[in-house]
């Protein structure tokens, strides 16, 4: 008989074997590791640099390179993470002839590897923030930590849903392609929700990474406030989308494994 | 279940079916059968008759929509080419990740055990994408040979090595099968003969064991009327 402990040990080799597996695959050219951690870290730090440079000055009392960074990591976290993780499932397939390795293995150490690649490039943002002397000091750094790991099993959540969907009908992969682009104009990446009038605001608040972004710069800067974003929601939907992806599993997996 | 009972692997009811345009084509309808292990089997039946499949949801890599697979034996993945294999890494990590796996008690060890078997010399430690693809069949049946299962699942990999690498598969397959079975899909009569001693052949999806491989290639090697009429 197999206990539960082991069990438990046997699933964190395989997804710690999956987690290796992916980081020697996919970072095995000339650049290496560093790639993964300098090309978000770029991306994010040119845009905010240059919004930056465009209109300098401060957004709701929040410096504005600032206020944009943290609304591209938030934007950056949940696309490359739902990217990632929605093509996990099809990107193991030969591994499942293993029978130990099943398609939630190889949901967990994608989003694992996307998240601590996202915990690295915040590190750098820090310490570029640093160096340009443009430190500040974080007012709620618990909210801060657990909007990230919130974030995080809400991407999650939705790549595994994607990653089901596109096991059965393959052109779900395009949809999702064409629903991710608007994210960057909708989720007040470089705008905030309070620079537009309150009557257009449910045209936006539906969507969660709105929340995520606004208070996310809450909880680095009280003076930001908070207006129409509340973390009740994001904890909803979030729990919500967890348990549906995760019965959408559930029933699926062994069809999935067939396809 | 307890010692002394010969052991099998028992399919209960099992249906399986893969969906088509032209709606669900059914492999097997409530099977019921019981596999024998305690000598080397190979699967026999035509192209399509369902043997990879059948083979598949032994090994657990695929799972039948109705029914089941009951069995108290460790078994191997199904070693066919390439399975695990990825091309962007080497030999060596190859390895490590499939004993990471499978939960090797020692991985520096069970890698130069491979590493020996397998005769890749130190190509071992380069990408697998500029591999043979007898060089990469050889590096999943040594794989798979350093492991400890009870029923190997080994799915027309041998036939691409060497005559010599063959005959030290054969040997090792002999050596394995004093505690282990083998269950074989091979279309290459001559490499069933080589490793397996009865035969079940797949036929319509319905299953029949023959403990003499000779009679089990008989019947399947005859025609289809001959092969109605001994059922």
């Amino acid at each position: 008989m197999v206990t539960f402990k082991e069990q438990i040990y046997a699933w964190r080799s395989v997804v710690f074997a999956l987690f290796l597996r992916e980081l020697q695959s996919k970072f095995n050219d000339k650049f290496g590791l560093g790639w993964a951690f300098l090309e978000p870290f770029a991306f994010i730090f040119a845009l905010s640099y240059l919004r930056g440079l465009i209109s300098g000055g401060d957004i709701h009392s929040i410096p504005l390179f600032i206020f944009m960074m943290i609304g591209m990591v938030g934007l950056q976290s949940m696309t490359t993470c739902l990217q990632s993780v929605s093509t996990s499932v099809r990107r193991n397939k030969p591994l499942y002839a293993f029978r130990q390795v099943q398609p939630i293995s190889a949901i967990i150490s994608a989003g694992f590897l996307e998240f601590s690649v996202k915990v690295v490039v915040v590190g750098l943002l820090c310490l570029a923030l640093f160096v340009m002397n443009e430190t500040f000091i974080v007012h709620d750094p618990l909210l801060l930590i657990f909007l990230f790991l919130m974030l995080w099993v809400f991407s999650i959540s939705i790549g595994l849903m994607f990653a089901i969907a596109a096991a059965f009908v393959p052109e779900v992969d395009k949809i999702k392609s064409m629903l991710t682009r608007p994210l960057m104009f909708i989720s007040c990446v470089f705008f905030s929700l309070q620079d537009l009038p309150e009557e257009f605001w449910p045209y936006l608040t539906w969507n969660p990474l709105v929340h995520f972004n606004e208070l996310a710069r809450y909880a680095c800067f009280e003076s930001y406030g908070h207006k129409g974003v509340s973390l009740s929601f994001i904890i909803e939907v979030t729990v919500g989308l967890l348990f549906l992806s995760l019965s959408m599993y559930h029933i699926t997996w062994k069809r999935v494994l067939s396809r | 279940m307890e010692a002394g009972v010969v052991t099998m692997i028992r399919l209960e009811n099992l249906t399986k079916s893969y969906p088509s345009k032209m709606g669900p084509q059914y492999i097997f309808r409530n099977l019921n059968f019981d596999f024998p292990t305690e000598n080397n089997v190979a699967i026999l039946g035509k192209n399509g008759a369902g043997k990879s499949t059948l083979f598949r949801m032994l090994a657990k890599s695929e799972y039948p929509d109705r029914g089941r697979v009951l069995t108290n034996k460790s078994m191997s993945w199904p070693v066919a080419l390439q399975t695990g294999i990825h091309p962007q890494m080497t030999g060596r990590e190859n390895t490590r990740f499939i004993g990471r796996i499978n939960n090797v008690v020692s991985l520096p060890e069970y890698e130069a055990r491979v590493q020996e078997f397998a005769e890749l010399g130190n190509r071992f430690d380069l990408p697998v994408r500029t591999y043979s693809s007898g060089m990469r069949a050889k590096l999943v049946f040594a794989c798979c040979m350093n492991i400890d299962f009870d029923i190997y699942l080994i799915d027309e990999a041998t036939s691409v090595g060497d005559p010599l690498f063959r005959k030290k598969a054969r040997a090792s397959l002999k050596e394995k099968s004093k505690d282990a079975g083998v269950i074989m899909v091979s279309h290459e009569l001559e490499q069933i003969r080589e490793f397996c001693t009865s035969a079940v052949i797949i036929d319509d999806g319905s299953l029949t064991y023959f403990e003499d491989l000779e009679e089990g290639i008989d019947v399947y090697t005859q025609d289809a009327t001959n092969k109605k009429s001994l059922k």
